[in-house]
């Protein structure tokens, strides 16, 4: 069974030359508990759609697996990391 | 002691995260500074990263490094391309005419109707054998790759 785990932290850093820039360090494991609710509640939508859809004899009744695939390509999206150093700005995203 | 890490344990002490939140933020963060291992982070020093396509197994990730003028360094898990080809299974038919309609006017004409779980993998695993080399004129270098 695959364990679908989002991220845990967002690392946000831009400069521009001639500002301060910002840093934005969001630990995203702070979101789980909400994200766990409205996943939730959006799958027993996405899974009484699919039944009436299945029971109506439409070809496509995969909402929740649809629902289901889209949490698990967020949960990818952890280990990407992007570093930008231009003569004019610098931006570093990382996401554990 | 690490800015991330002081910031968790100020968060635990003030009472916005709890215990076990806070020892998940932190194995995150130990993690992602150990060498990489099966589903855990890589080094996220650009200076630790491979130099080129790795010769054997199948690739993790998919950089892209610009060297010149500006420095472009970014790491792509393959693992969220993977998903995302899985991902274009399940969209609704109706959806995914649109999409295919609308990528065929900005000149890919690929169909993602056509595109079956068992040929993902192999997209994986032949992008270890690619490399993208290229000399802009303004005197940047791209390199785009899978390690």
């Amino acid at each position: 069974m695959t364990v679908i785990l989002p991220p845990l932290v967002v690392d946000v850093r831009v400069k521009e030359a001639g500002t301060r820039g910002f840093r934005i360090w969001f630990p995203f494991v702070l979101l789980w508990p909400l994200l766990i609710v409205i996943v939730g509640f959006a799958l027993i939508v996405a899974l009484l759609v699919d039944a009436a859809l299945c029971l109506s004899g439409a070809r496509y009744h995969h909402y929740s697996l649809l629902l289901l695939k889209s949490l698990h390509l967020l949960a990818e999206v952890r280990g990407t990391h992007a570093h930008i150093n231009s003569p004019d700005s610098l931006v570093d995203v990382d996401i554990y | 002691m690490s800015e991330e890490r002081t910031r968790i344990l100020g968060m635990l002490a003030e009472g916005k995260i709890t215990a076990t939140e806070a020892e998940t933020l932190l194995d995150a963060l130990a993690s992602a500074a150990e060498a990489p291992v099966a589903g855990t982070p890589a080094p996220t020093s650009a200076s630790d990263w491979p130099t080129g396509p790795s010769a054997s197994g199948t690739p993790k990730f998919m950089y892209v490094k610009v060297t010149g003028k500006d420095q472009v360094d970014v790491k792509v898990p393959l693992a969220l391309l993977r998903a995302g080809l899985k991902l274009t299974s399940l969209i609704p038919p109706q959806a995914m005419d649109q999409i295919n309609e609308s990528m065929g006017e900005a000149g890919m004409s690929i169909d993602f109707n056509n595109l079956k779980p068992e040929d993902i993998e192999e997209i994986i695993t032949s992008l270890r054998e690619m490399e993208v080399n290229v000399q802009a004129s303004d005197g940047n270098n791209v390199r785009v790759f899978c390690a």
